[in-house]
Parts: structure tokens; C-alpha cells; sequence
């Protein structure tokens, strides 16, 4: 059992760095368009369609 | 080349509207006829086309609708000057930051083009478009570029965009409420880590080898959530405590300050007895701050109806010097300056009219909804409308001293000296904190001679199972939850606190135009001589009349598509307008003549007695009477009109009944007024009100001890909504009054007011539940606590349960409509 010594301070570390990752995102503004983003990837500039 | 195809559907290529059989605009794109329903679309989709950025269409997914494109934002040259840009750059010098608000971004196809026409531009660095927010981040270099050609550029492909001000806007609030977002976050996350930690030790850990371990990580856990999350409740205590107040948030800072200390004296002590509370520390500041967040989403923001304000005055104006026309920023303008007001712009300044004639629409500072005829020696106000003719003004005042500042002024005073909503919580809080304090100190000396320990662990009890996290919940949870009720029935609450008040108003105060009427002329009645055919008569007179702007022209358009004339058929030469009096024009070859009875005299038209007799009747019921000489004939009378919304009878009627009292107030006429307030079958009229006496007719129902909610829509509505305990503003009204409005009606509907009214009812005794049952629960704890018989689990387990009974009570306010289809 002696495992949780290391295990439970790992975890709550792990989900320390997740918090301040989230928060990072956050402040960066990864949040602001969800759509635009999504949409944007999704349209190339294929010199086809635009003729 | 084969001959180009025509396409055989009839929905505009550009928005997919009907366009129309054989419309009348129609373009030679890639070889094939494409209809339109209207010039916009046509010019957008040439533009796009000669841009060869067709794949838009392409792009565009599925089943998306495009609307036809908005209007062009008007003085956009005046975004180029340097004291206008400041307010909106964020890097000044070469390279420019600005965020623009676009309207009429729909799909991700316009992001697409968007971006694709911008980065074409020279000097372009940045162009990103936020799709949720719709707006755009573009970076540009001013010496290759203006902002005004951008601007341009977006308006040719359809969409209008205006410089937006980020920290204006969305200001200090929201930041606020971004980082108690932040604490919340951690505070859920520190609390889901240590309920399972609590888990562990009540099954048994705090007997074995693992006791200490978990002792300490629930103090690592705790500590930084009580620094990082608890720290709003310790400023706020602090805070409280320097004003001699006791705050909701002294005795929060205390439990946790207690409970935290006594955990980590066992904690270090390493002591086979006694418990931790490291968990009820974190759930506590959790809910408090679930509670706090919700708060914070629908406190009123006031701060920016003063902005709103200063907007509505143009930030250029045209000046003559030396006999030249010279585009100059509004704030560098002096009395005794000559500026001109072209048609279709807002006047700059206060001044008095040197040369020409106009209407000018005041309706921004009386509510009047007929245009304002202004000839020379007349005063104009900054902010109104000039809509027909040019002006020549000298300046007699100008930014702080215009009567549109005088306005913000008082909205201000208002603001200031509006006593704040002394919320139900608030008046039970001190006592609360002082019974708990009393409580708490009492058991300490009670059970002080069986051992410090046990007395301490007491007392620690008491704090903390006295949970304030129910009472915390209970007005929050309530409104948060009234609110969203409110919003999807059409009732906007802007500033949750009111909702206590409104069902305790004694008085309703409305304003005339726009509010209990529609706010634009129609015509009541049309009285023609006998033997003439009066669909001819209106089909003539709306067929000259749609080359006119006049308010009065409208109605009578409105009037002949009502009666479905086909009036658009009739050719018309000649057309004529003299301001002030009336038009002249011949349709189908016959002269027709409309105007005040002036205009026909001075044409020589003899009035014809009959119709001069209507006439007078009519204008003694506040109407205003255009009339008609068809063939050189005087034959014919149209009576104009507010028309009253259809539901503010109902409303009447029902407020009525319920014996509250009621005052029309109205910067009109007073026999307009009284005609209006006799239709609704009589109240008290206050007629010919200026905006600042709003204000204070509204102060004098309050001394005299009624609680009033004022209802209006206008600009000069803006400081009475304020000062009145309740201000509620129509949605089709100005941003200036909806900003200073409690709650607004999104859809007009005057009928609102009493489900609002029904809401606030319900809302009130919810809250009122809920702070009984958390009276009932402490009642309940609070002597076992003192008796020293509450253990950790026990807390543990009846906190959230409290909590969850409180949450679960509002959430029943959402049944509230569910019987009553509205």
C-alpha cells in the first residue's frame, strides 16, 4: 500500500499542471471563437474552386 | 461564346429571398444571369465575382440563409483622423491594432472571405476574424493604408464594420468575473481532490499507518485554495470590518480562518485524536463562490449608458472657414464657429440656425415623433437628426455645455445619489454573523473546563455547521434562476436586484410615445368629399408620396399597402417638395397636391368647407391633418396618428385592478397627452415635460413614499429610468435606454410587465423559502453543535445537503409559467 506515497501527490501534481494549463489556454483566448477556428481548417485555398 | 443562360429560379443569388418574377436587378456573372432581390445584394455578389473570391458561395454550407447586407456605417472618413482613432488603437506609430465589430457575419464561409479581402489590401498585417464574437483583429500599416478604405472594402462585400473599443466594453467587470472564474476553478478542483481523501479517512485511514499522510495532503491541498480562492472573502471581511459593517463575509473568513487553523494544529501536532476539516474548508469557499459568480453575472453594469450617451454625438463635423468646407473633429469646434449640417446627419453641437430650411427629428430629447421644422433663427441640439434640407448653424455651445451633455449629467446624478437595493440577505446578515459569533464563544466557555481541546473543537463546530454557504445560496440561486426564466419569455433582467423590488411597486409611470403608442405616425382616418372615390384618392396620394421622406409621407404609404393599392403603377413627373408645407406632383397627368392647408391656398386651391370643418374636429383630438387637392379639388382630409401599441390597454386595464396607481408622461402636447391617456380610460397626465423633469417627477412620486417603476424608450427616458425603483425599457428603444433600463422587453410586448411583475412575486418568496429553510437547518445544527455532538462526517454530509435543498427550491421558480401559456 505503501504505493499511495507516491501515487496520490503524482496525481494531484498531474491535475495541477492540467488546472494551469486550462488557465493558460484561457488567458492565450483559445476559448474566444470555437467555430471560426473549427471552420477555418476545414477551408483550403484550392486554386480549382476559385476559377 | 454560347449566349448566356438564364437561371430559372426566381430566389436572389446572393441571400436566397424571392426575388421576384422579372426583377429588376439582374447581373451578367460568369457567363450566367443571376437575380437579386434588391440593389444591395446585386452590388455585394459584383463585388465578390470581380474579386474572383466566388468560392464563397461555394463555401457557404448548407441550409445557411444569407441576409441581404447591411447598410454601410455612416462618417467613416472620421475614423481616419488620428483623435478620432486613439479611443479604439491599441499601438500607435506605423503599425495600428484595432478591433471593428462587424454586422452581418453569418457563416464560416464570410470569415473566409473576410480575411481573404483584407489580406488583398495594401498594408494589411492581421486581419483575424472572431466568428462567435463577430468581430475582427486587424492590424494595419497607416502609412500604406487607411482605416476608411477598409472599411470601404468590407462595406462593398456586404459587411459593415465599426471600430470597437475592447476595454470599454467589455471592461473591468468581466475581467472580475474571469479571475473569481479562476478561483472557482481551483477551488473545485482542491475539493474534488480532498473528498476523496476524506473519503479515505473516515472508512478508517485516520486509525492506520496512512493517518498522517492524509492529514498532510489535505493541507497541501487546502492551504493554497484558502490563500488563491478564500482570498476574496478575507478583503471583503477586512473591508467590511473598516466601515463598521458586518459583512456576510466576516464570519465566512472566521470558520475558515478556525477551521483551517484547528486541521493543521492536528496536523502537525500528530495527535491520535481529534479530526481534520481540510475538506469543509474547501467545499466551503466552493459554494460561496458558486453563489458569488452567479452574483456577479447579473449585477447591473451602469457604467457604460454613459458612453452610449456620448456616442449619439457625431465625432466630425463640417466647418466654413473662409468660405471653405473643412471636415474637423467635433472637440476642436468653438462658439461662434459656422458648421454645416448636411441632410442625413446628426447636428454636432448646440446652435442657432443662420441659413435654410429642414425638419429636423428630435424625437432623441422630446420623444415627439413628427420631425421638427427649423427655418432660420431656430435653436438646434447636438445628437437630433437633420432629414431633409441643409443647414447653416453658428455655434452657441458645444461638447460639455449641449443640452445632450446636460442629459448625461443628469443620468450621472442619478446613478450617483440612487440609493442602493437593500437586498433581503442583507438585512438578516449582520445578526446573523453576530448570533453565530455570540454562538460560538458561548460553547468555547461552556465546555472550556473539560480540556482547550474539546472546547475548541466546540466552538469550531458551531462556526462551521452555522453554514452560511444556504443563506449565501439563497437570493443568488433564486434570481439566477428567475433570470433565465425571464430571458426566455422575452424579459431581459439586467440587474438581478430588482426583482425583489418590482413586486412591491406602488406606481407606474409611462412614457407616451413609443412606449404606450407605436412611436410612428399612421394615418386614423381619411375623410373625402362625397362623390370621389376614395381608394383613388389614397392610391394617388401614396404614389407622390413615396418620393418624400416626411414622416407623414410614410404613414400614408403604409396606409394604400394596407388597402393593397397598386400604387407603385402610377407614373408621377414633376415631383416637388416645399419643407415645411407639402408636395407637388402629376400623377397619371392629373396634379395632385398634398400638404397643410397653407400649401393649398398658396396654389390657389380653394378649401373646401366640409373637409375645414373635419378638419378642426379632428385637430382638437390631437391629430394632425394633411390635406388633398386632387385636379386643383381640395377633396380630401387624412387624420394622422400615434397609434396605440395593442396591448398597453390590456396593461392598463390590469394594473388597474390592481390599484396601482399610474402617470403618463410625456414631452408632447398636452392635448396629445390627454387625448392618448383618455383612450386608456384616463390617468394622470404630465404633458410637456422636459427630459430633466422626467427625473424629477419621478423624485416626487418617491417622497411621497411610492415606489415607482418608470417604463419608457427614449434617450430622454434615460435618467428617469434610473431614479425610479424600477426602470423597465422597451427593446425596440434607444441603446441609451436600455442600458439604463432594470429590465427590458425584447419583443415590445407591454403585456411583459405583468408576467415580470408575476415573476418578481414568485422570486421574492422563493428567496424568503430558502432563507427560512437555512434558518431551519441551523436551528436544527446549531444546538448539537453546541452540545459537542456534531463530528466531521456529520458536517460533511448535512453541508452539501443544505446547499442542495436551497439550489433545488429555486430551480421550482421554472414551473412557474408552465400553466399559463403566455
Amino acid at each position: 500500500m505503501s504505493v499511495i506515497y507516491t501515487l496520490i501527490p503524482g496525481m494531484t501534481f498531474l491535475g495541477l499542471v492540467f488546472f494551469v494549463i486550462m488557465i493558460w489556454a484561457v488567458k492565450q483566448g483559445q476559448y474566444e471563437d470555437m467555430e471560426g477556428n473549427a471552420n477555418r481548417i476545414l477551408q483550403d485555398d484550392d486554386e480549382d474552386m476559385m476559377s | 461564346m454560347s449566349p448566356p443562360s438564364i437561371l430559372p429560379t426566381c430566389n436572389c443569388f446572393h441571400c436566397g429571398l424571392p426575388a421576384g418574377a422579372g426583377s429588376n436587378y439582374r447581373a451578367l456573372l460568369d457567363g450566367i444571369h443571376r437575380d437579386f432581390c434588391c440593389l444591395g445584394c446585386q452590388a455585394v455578389c459584383t463585388a465578390i465575382f470581380e474579386a474572383g473570391l466566388q468560392g464563397y458561395y461555394q463555401r457557404t454550407p448548407e441550409g445557411v440563409l444569407l441576409a441581404p447586407p447591411p447598410d454601410p456605417p455612416q462618417d467613416i472618413d472620421s475614423y481616419d483622423l488620428d483623435e478620432v482613432q486613439q479611443e479604439y488603437i491599441t499601438r500607435s506609430g506605423e503599425l495600428r491594432d484595432i478591433h471593428l465589430l462587424v454586422e452581418g457575419i453569418h457563416c464560416p464561409a464570410c470569415v473566409w472571405l473576410i480575411e481573404r479581402v483584407l489580406q488583398r489590401e495594401p498594408g494589411v498585417r492581421l486581419a483575424n476574424v472572431n466568428l462567435a464574437a463577430k468581430r475582427i483583429h486587424l492590424r494595419w500599416d497607416n502609412n500604406l493604408n487607411r482605416l476608411s478604405n477598409l472599411i470601404r472594402a468590407l462595406a462593398r462585400i456586404g459587411y459593415s464594420a465599426v471600430p470597437y473599443d475592447q476595454e470599454n466594453a467589455e471592461g473591468v467587470i468581466k475581467k472580475s468575473n474571469r479571475s473569481m472564474l479562476f478561483r472557482l476553478f481551483f477551488a473545485g478542483f482542491t475539493m474534488m481532490n480532498l473528498i476523496w481523501i476524506s473519503i479515505a479517512l473516515y472508512s478508517g485511514a485516520d486509525k492506520g499507518e496512512f493517518r498522517d499522510f492524509f492529514h498532510w495532503m489535505g493541507f497541501v491541498l487546502a492551504t493554497p485554495t484558502l490563500l488563491y480562492s478564500g482570498y476574496p472573502f478575507y478583503r471583503g471581511a477586512i473591508g467590511g470590518l473598516r466601515v463598521g459593517r458586518l459583512t456576510m463575509d466576516l464570519p465566512i473568513a472566521i470558520g475558515l480562518s478556525v477551521t483551517y487553523a484547528y486541521s493543521t494544529y492536528i496536523t502537525v501536532s500528530a495527535h491520535n485524536t481529534g479530526a481534520v476539516y481540510f475538506d469543509t474548508v474547501t467545499n466551503l469557499i466552493f459554494v460561496i463562490l458558486v453563489g458569488r459568480y452567479l452574483e456577479g453575472m447579473f449585477r447591473h453594469q451602469a457604467l457604460s449608458s454613459n458612453k452610449r450617451l456620448l456616442e449619439l454625438q457625431p465625432r466630425v463635423a463640417t466647418v466654413i472657414r473662409n468660405g471653405e468646407e473643412q471636415v474637423t473633429p467635433t472637440r476642436t469646434i468653438k462658439p461662434g464657429d459656422h458648421v454645416l449640417i448636411k441632410p442625413g446627419h446628426k447636428v454636432p453641437v448646440d446652435g442657432i440656425v443662420l441659413e435654410g430650411f429642414s425638419a429636423v427629428d428630435e424625437s432623441m430629447l422630446s420623444g415627439e415623433s413628427a420631425p421638427v421644422d427649423k427655418a432660420a433663427g431656430a435653436k438646434v441640439t447636438s445628437g437630433t437628426v437633420n432629414t431633409n434640407g441643409a443647414l447653416l448653424v453658428e455655434v452657441s455651445s458645444t461638447l460639455q455645455n449641449t443640452t445632450l451633455a446636460k442629459i448625461i449629467r443628469l443620468v450621472e446624478e442619478a446613478q450617483a445619489s440612487k440609493a442602493p437595493i437593500q437586498q433581503l440577505t442583507d438585512t438578516i446578515v449582520p445578526w446573523f454573523v453576530l448570533a453565530t459569533l455570540v454562538c460560538a464563544t458561548l460553547t468555547f466557555l461552556i465546555w472550556y473546563h473539560n480540556g482547550v481541546d474539546i472546547a475548541l473543537m466546540a466552538a469550531t463546530a458551531v462556526l462551521i455547521i452555522t453554514c452560511p454557504c444556504a443563506l449565501g445560496l439563497a437570493t443568488p440561486m433564486s434570481v439566477a434562476v428567475a433570470s433565465g426564466l425571464g430571458a426566455r419569455h422575452g424579459i431581459l433582467i439586467r440587474n438581478g436586484l430588482v426583482l425583489e423590488t418590482l413586486s412591491r411597486v406602488s406606481h407606474f409611470v409611462f412614457d407616451k410615445t413609443g412606449t404606450l403608442t407605436e412611436g410612428k405616425l399612421s394615418v386614423a382616418v381619411v375623410h373625402v368629399v362625397p362623390g370621389n372615390d376614395m381608394q383613388e384618392i389614397v392610391r394617388y396620394a401614396a404614389a407622390v408620396e413615396r418620393y418624400s421622406e416626411h414622416g407623414a409621407a410614410r404613414a400614408i404609404i403604409a396606409a394604400a399597402e394596407a388597402r393593397q393599392l397598386n400604387f407603385r403603377g402610377v407614373t408621377v413627373q414633376g415631383f416637388n417638395a416645399t419643407a415645411g408645407l407639402g408636395v407637388q406632383a402629376e400623377a397619371n397627368g392629373r396634379s395632385v397636391l398634398l400638404g397643410s392647408l397653407e400649401w393649398l391656398s398658396r396654389n390657389g386651391i380653394k378649401a373646401d368647407p366640409e373637409l375645414l370643418a373635419r378638419a378642426l374636429e379632428l385637430e382638437a383630438q390631437a391629430m394632425s391633418c394633411v390635406h388633398c387637392a386632387l385636379g386643383y379639388a381640395h377633396v380630401a382630409v387624412f387624420a394622422m396618428a400615434d397609434r396605440l401599441r395593442g396591448d398597453a390597454q390590456q396593461l392598463v386595464n390590469e394594473l388597474r385592478t390592481a390599484g396601482i396607481g399610474m402617470t403618463l408622461l410625456s414631452g408632447d402636447r398636452k392635448v396629445v397627452a390627454e387625448a392618448i391617456a383618455g383612450q386608456l380610460g384616463g390617468m394622470e397626465v404630465l404633458a410637456e415635460v422636459l427630459p430633466q423633469d422626467k427625473d424629477l417627477a419621478i423624485q416626487r412620486l418617491q417622497q411621497r413614499g411610492a415606489v415607482v417603476a418608470m417604463v419608457g424608450d427614449g434617450v430622454n427616458d434615460a435618467p428617469a429610468l434610473i431614479r425610479a425603483d424600477v426602470g423597465i425599457a422597451l427593446g425596440s428603444g434607444t441603446d441609451v435606454s436600455v442600458e439604463s433600463a432594470d429590465i427590458v422587453l425584447m419583443h415590445n410586448e407591454l403585456a411583459k410587465v405583468r408576467l415580470a411583475t408575476l415573476l418578481s412575486r414568485r422570486t421574492l418568496r422563493t428567496i424568503k423559502q430558502n432563507i427560512g429553510l437555512s434558518f431551519v437547518y441551523n436551528a436544527i445544527m446549531v444546538p448539537l453543535a453546541m452540545m459537542a455532538k456534531v463530528d466531521p462526517l456529520v458536517a460533511a454530509i448535512t453541508m452539501p445537503i443544505s446547499s442542495l435543498v436551497v439550489i433545488g427550491n429555486a430551480a421550482r421558480i421554472r414551473n412557474l409559467f408552465n400553466n399559463e401559456k403566455s
